[in-house]
This record gives C-alpha cells, sequence and structure tokens, in this order.
C-alpha cells in the first residue's frame, strides 16, 4: 500500500532575537503555533496529535519540557511525541509529524520546535557542562580545514556565504541578525573564532519557535481550491553515522548522502541541481553551504565553492541557497532545522515575501546535528508530481 | 569490579516568567497569592493557558486567593535532601487555598507527621526578605493567620520578569576498566593502545571496542605504543565566558596520529607549542607530569588523561602528506 500524501498546509515562526525576556517557554512556542495554525484556518481542536523538537535540555536546564508544553500546545488527551537528534531535531520533526500522515495514523499534525538559548549557555551546555569548551565552531573547524585544503577553494568563499546569508536576512522579517551594512570587508576583519572561522562567519544564539500544519491529500487540496497552496512532501529521510570511527568523511558524510539520495529516489529526481529550484540548507558556519552542496549532490564533489564564487547561490542566482538568511542570520537551535523546512514550503506555496525565489516549485531542505552524524532531509513541491 | 567517578553540573539558568507568572511571582514579594480565573474555575498557582483548551487566559483575571487553606493531601519527607525546601522533617501537601479550584503543592511545617491530616487549616509563613520565587513561603504552618519570618523587607521594587534556576546535578558514572588501564599505565610513561583482532587496526585512546568489526577489545588487546606522532588537523578556540569557563586565552586541540596506529587521538592538548605554531604536519612527542603530581581521574573519552598531560614538539621535521588534513578520527 502506498503511503498517504503529506502537505504543509499552515507555517509560523516568532520573530527571532537574542532573548526574548517577554515570554515564557509556553508563550514562545504558542506564539509560532498559532501562527502556523491561523495561516492553516484551523484551531487546537482541529489538531490529532503534536510533535516537539528541541535541543538537549542542558540548553535551558528543564528536562522533558514536552510534559508541561502538553497544556500549552493544545495536546491534553492527544498523542504527543518529542523528537531528539541535537542541532538537526528540528528537521527530524517535521519528518516525524510527516510520518505519522503519511502512514495515516493521524490527518492532522502540528509540528513545533523552539529553543530559548537566553535561559542558558551553548558553549556550557556544548562542553557537557565543563570548562574548555569547545563549542560548535572549534569541533566543526577541523572538518572545513578539511574542506578548504580537498577543494583548494580560496579563503573568500566563507566571507561571500556570510555576506549574502546576511544580505537575504534583510528580506526576511523574523530574521535575527540585521547587518545593512555587510561587507566582505567587515567579515574578514571579523575576529578569528575558530581558525579558520571568523567571527561573522558563525551563527547567532537566538531565542525562537516555528510550527508547521501538516495534512493529507484531502486536507492538502482542499487547502488548494480555498486558494491557500499547500507544499506536498514528494520526499522525506533521515540517516545517521556513529560519531567516530576509521575512515569517517565528516566532509562528506555518508549518512548525509544517503538521507539525500533517499529522498530524490522517491521524489524522481536524477538530477539534483536541474530539478531543485532552491535549497534552505543548515550552515550554522559560512563553509557549510559549500559542503552541503556537495553532499547533496547539487554540486560535484570539490566544486561547491564555485556555485558560490559565481553567485549561483545569491537570491537572484540560478541555485538560490538560504533565501530566508538561514542559520547564520536566526538560531534558535531546535527550530533551526524546522525553519529550514518550513522556509522551502513557503518556497513552493509562493509565501516566503520579499526574500520568494521567483518561481520556485521544488525546494530542498535539509538540517544536520551532533558531530555532523544526525541527517534530515526533505523536498517539497508546489505539486505532488511537478516534473510530469 | 567497576570504578565509578562523580561529576557534577552546575549552571545559573534565567528563567523568562512571561505576564502570568510574572505577576504570581511578583504578587509573592508582596505576600499575596494569585490564581488565574478560566470559565468559573481560579486556578492556582496561576496558568497562562487553560490546561484542557490550551485557550490563552486573561493576565487581568488574576484574584487574590487564600491566605489561609485546606491540607488536601500530604506526603511525610522523614529526611530531607539538600535540595528539598526545609532541613528537617516536614510535609509536602496539596494545598486548596481558600477561593482557590485547584490545590497549590507546597511544604507544610508541623514538626511532626501525627500534627497533620487531610482538611487540616494551613497559612503561610513568609520570608521576610522576598525575591520572587515559590520559596518566598518558606512553608504553610497550622492555623488561619500568616506569618513572616525576621524583619520585612517589604514588595518588590519593580515587577518580577525573570528568575534565577541555580542548577545543580550530580552524576557516578562507571569509568569504562580500558581507560583505568590507561591512567595506571600513564604513571609510568606509557601510552596503550589496542590492536583489533579481526582488523588488527590499532586504536590509541582507549576506545575499548573496534566500531568496524564490533568487537570488543579487552585487556588482551592491549599493546605499548610509540610517544611521537603528527598533528593532522587542529582546532584554536577562542574561549567564550560562560559559568564554569576555565580559559580565558586563545587555546589550541590538536588531532595526534600516534606513529604506528589507526586513528587520531582527538582534541589533545598542547605544551610549549605556541597556537601560532601549531599547524598540519607538525610532529610532537608525549609531555608527562612529573611522577608524584595527582592526576586526573575523570576518566573521560578524548582529551589526554592520567598523567600524559599533552603534546610537546618533537623537534623532527613536518610530515608532508596532502592526506594528512582528512585524518579526522
Amino acid at each position: 500500500m502506498s503511503t498517504e500524501p503529506a502537505a504543509i498546509v499552515g507555517v509560523g515562526q516568532t520573530h527571532h532575537k537574542s532573548r526574548r525576556h517577554d515570554v515564557s517557554f509556553g508563550g514562545l512556542v504558542r506564539e509560532a503555533a498559532f501562527r502556523a495554525l491561523d495561516d492553516a484556518h484551523m484551531t487546537f481542536a482541529d489538531i490529532d496529535a503534536v510533535v516537539i523538537g528541541k535541543a538537549p535540555d542542558l540548553f535551558e536546564g528543564v528536562m522533558k519540557p514536552e510534559l508541561y508544553l502538553s497544556d500549552a500546545l493544545g495536546a491534553v488527551g492527544k498523542p504527543m511525541f518529542r523528537v531528539h537528534t541535537a542541532g538537526s531535531v528540528g528537521g527530524t520533526t517535521a519528518i516525524v509529524a510527516a510520518s505519522h500522515v503519511q502512514a495515516r495514523k493521524h490527518e492532522r499534525v502540528l509540528a513545533v520546535a523552539f529553543e530559548k538559548q537566553s535561559e542558558g549557555n551553548a558553549q556550557f551546555a556544548l562542553g557537557s557542562g565543563r570548562g574548555a569548551s569547545l563549542g560548535a565552531g572549534g569541533a566543526f573547524a577541523p572538518f572545513i580545514r578539511a574542506y578548504i585544503e580537498r577543494s583548494g577553494a580560496p579563503e573568500h568563499i566563507g566571507w561571500k556565504v556570510a555576506v549574502k546569508d546576511r544580505q537575504n536576512a534583510l528580506k526576511n522579517p523574523y530574521a535575527h541578525l540585521r547587518i545593512p551594512d555587510i561587507s566582505i570587508e567587515k567579515v574578514k576583519e571579523s575576529p578569528m573564532m575558530w581558525e579558520p572561522l571568523r567571527y561573522l562567519e558563525s551563527c547567532p544564539s537566538s531565542d525562537g519557535a516555528c510550527a508547521v500544519v501538516l495534512t493529507n491529500e484531502a486536507g492538502g487540496t482542499a487547502a488548494a481550491a480555498d486558494g491557500r497552496p499547500p507544499a506536498w512532501i514528494i520526499g522525506a529521510s533521515s540517516r545517521s553515522e556513529p560519531p567516530s570511527f576509521p575512515g569517517r568523511d565528516p566532509v562528506r558524510p555518508a549518512a548525509c548522502v544517503q538521507a539525500a539520495w533517499d529522498v530524490y529516489e522517491q521524489a524522481g529526481i536524477t538530477n539534483p541541481r536541474q530539478q531543485i529550484d532552491m535549497a534552505e540548507l543548515y550552515v550554522p558556519f559560512s563553509w557549510h553551504e559549500a559542503i552541503w552542496l556537495e553532499g547533496h549532490d547539487i554540486a560535484a564533489a570539490g566544486e561547491g565553492w564555485r556555485m558560490i564564487d559565481d553567485d549561483e547561490t545569491a537570491l537572484t542566482g540560478s541555485f538560490p541557497v538560504n533565501a530566508s538568511g538561514g542559520v547564520l542570520s536566526s538560531n534558535p537551535i531546535g527550530a533551526s532545522g524546522l525553519l529550514r523546512f518550513a522556509e522551502a514550503a513557503n518556497q513552493v506555496r509562493g509565501a516566503a515575501g520579499e526574500h520568494q525565489v521567483a518561481g520556485a516549485k521544488v525546494a530542498l531542505a535539509m538540517a544536520y546535528g551532533a558531530n555532523s552524524q544526525y541527517f534530515s532531509t526533505w523536498v517539497v513541491a508546489s505539486s505532488l508530481q511537478p516534473f510530469d | 569490579m567497576t570504578r565509578f567517578v562523580e561529576n557534577s553540573i552546575v549552571f545559573p539558568y534565567k528563567r523568562s516568567l512571561g505576564p502570568v507568572i510574572g505577576a504570581f511571582m511578583t504578587g509573592l514579594t508582596e505576600q499575596r497569592i494569585l490564581g488565574i480565573r478560566s470559565g468559573d474555575q481560579v486556578i492556582v498557582p496561576p496558568l497562562e493557558w487553560d490546561p484542557q483548551t490550551g485557550a490563552e487566559l486573561d493576565p487581568d483575571g488574576m484574584v487574590e486567593v487564600g491566605p489561609a487553606g485546606t491540607v488536601e493531601s500530604w506526603t511525610w519527607v522523614p529526611a530531607p535532601s539538600e535540595q528539598h525546601p526545609l532541613g528537617h522533617p516536614f510535609a509536602f501537601a496539596f494545598i486548596r487555598l481558600d477561593g482557590a479550584s485547584t490545590p497549590l503543592l507546597h511544604a507544610v511545617d508541623t514538626g511532626a507527621p501525627d500534627a497533620l491530616r487531610v482538611g487540616a487549616r494551613v497559612a503561610p509563613r513568609w520570608r521576610g526578605s522576598r525575591v520572587g520565587h515559590i520559596g518566598d513561603i518558606i512553608a504553610f504552618v497550622p492555623g488561619e493567620q500568616p506569618e513572616v519570618d525576621g524583619p520585612d523587607s517589604g514588595p518588590a521594587e519593580a515587577p518580577v520578569t525573570m528568575m534565577d534556576y541555580n542548577a545543580s546535578i550530580t552524576y557516578r558514572n562507571p569509568v569504562p576498566p580500558v581507560l583505568d588501564r590507561l591512567r595506571e599505565a600513564s604513571r609510568d610513561q606509557r601510552i596503550i593502545g589496542q590492536r583489533c583482532p579481526v582488523c588488527e587496526r590499532v586504536y590509541s585512546g582507549g576506545r575499548g571496542y573496534c566500531p568496524i568489526d564490533a568487537v570488543e577489545l579487552g585487556e588482551e588487546q592491549d599493546v605499548d605504543l610509540p610517544h611521537t606522532g603528527t598533528i593532522t588537523n587542529f582546532t584554536i578556540v577562542t574561549p567564550v565566558q560562560y559559568p564554569g569557563q576555565t580559559e580565558t586565552e586563545p587555546f589550541a586541540r590538536v588531532f595526534v596520529l600516534l606513529d604506528g596506529t589507526d586513528v587520531i587521538l582527538p582534541y589533545q592538548p598542547v605544551v610549549e607549542l605556541p597556537v601560532g605554531e601549531v599547524r598540519v604536519g607538525k610532529r610532537v612527542a608525549a609531555a608527562w607530569a612529573p611522577p608524584n603530581d595527582d592526576i586526573d581521574d575523570a576518566g573521560a573519552m578524548g582529551g589526554a588523561y592520567g598523567h600524559l598531560i599533552g603534546w610537546i614538539p618533537s623537534g623532527e621535521p613536518d610530515v608532508e602528506d596532502p592526506d594528512l588534513v582528512n585524518r579526522i578520527f
């Protein structure tokens, strides 16, 4: 029996900021949830199940916050699921929510992801509560050095991504970082944080939440008939690999490549560069754009940086990446993956506003987590058969 | 026998309370306990949303309850721990404050369990100095009249919007036997590795298993490793300050591929090697603590361990190998 087609009919997010001192956890997730429900023309009463994701609990020091947030998200008496896949969790949350629809277990599912980084400290949490934390930048810097050495990419590639994503963020009213005078000079003169990564090549710490409403084929068709185009999920996959083993390649992780090709196979994609119109890739540090362009075979190995150098990934380029400003502009960690998935959905719904990619019909979203070992990927489209 | 080490994680989290819990906490500094209306119910402590429907509750619908109330259920705590609200035996009780529809969970201080019963009337004993925290009520005590413990420093000067939460949790972690063997060998300035009997890869760092062949590596697989190796990759971390941070200056962590081994030692500290001179291909040798020094007991994976404190330049010429930088695991 084939799976039920699943559609995204509602997307919501908070304005992402350094500190949302005006709200509790519950207030934060409700803001995103209500925006998604409003967008879907639904209320809590219409929802069959809730799936929630966030980064490890050490970030805010609240263990199992989903237990208390079930009330806040109208989930009393309904199934509620918590997803744990570190930084990729927002993407995995979307995929778990979609699977409930695809399996015909539920018809309407609310997926919510959040982080309130201001309540704790990411460096503390990533260092397991000890001194001398490497932080994410410190942990990933060697991977990035390997990419640069292997590809022979010039150093300005990282700076270009940092500028491009911040320029895109100026067109996204929800983005956290707004740096109107961002420039190559500004990035390259910013402090070196984790050689070769500079301060402005790194993601911020944000408070924020994102939510999407997923529904079955009938729900998606009804929304379309009502003049509210849905985004159809035409492929979704999660893959993981152990954190360390001899021969592991963090520049082209096998789990990333396998998740991508699992999705492409489901979607009928044989030439991702040609068949996909834009991508929201999880890029917390500038060089990850090149790494993931290659990891998804959008560019050949060692060639991803050339697409950046040629401005092909700019908003007006032939293959825009992170039109929303990406993780480099807003990073409520747990929500960052769901934001990629939601922004891709909005692109194919034609609902991305000022950062809309003209004519986007097929969009790729991915998130990764932990030691570059968890990968979640989906492709959404404006119709169920976009290549017919 | 397995050895255990204790690890404590301590962090001062900062909570933002939102409009409803913030008002509740502000009320506590004024010696007032607030609930919130939801239909014909008064929910105490107040919630931002109806717990059944998720509907938004109006902060303007907050009402004062109590101060006295009735015990609906209780349990005696005969031996309080450090994290309990009182240092002597007490009860946790559900207290339905006068005017409330739901019970509040708090401590009741009666000295002995036989002084407490369902239906008992209790009132708050307030702390003299209140900050906007549920602990502003030390406990409930028998009777109808609230009390204040010590001089009353009055209500908060401004509305309470934030709360400090000083988290502390202590884990008791088992130390894998292989790490204890590595640590013991380090006293004699020996570096122990393990050879997989199936693939013959030599693992440094006390992994205890071969991830390729999925076999456990026991004492019989232990081998002595050379004390020299090559830096394959590295990170230089600019320390961000946070509670518990031990670093103030940029520091290096290097990947060391010991001669004759198949996996790197990840994120190793360096000794007498300035961050500006850390590079791929640099040759290093083990640096040892004096024999009588206390040694790190934490048994952590990664990083140096025991008397092995890091890696010092060996003085040998660099290794020129373009593939070295890819040796990350």
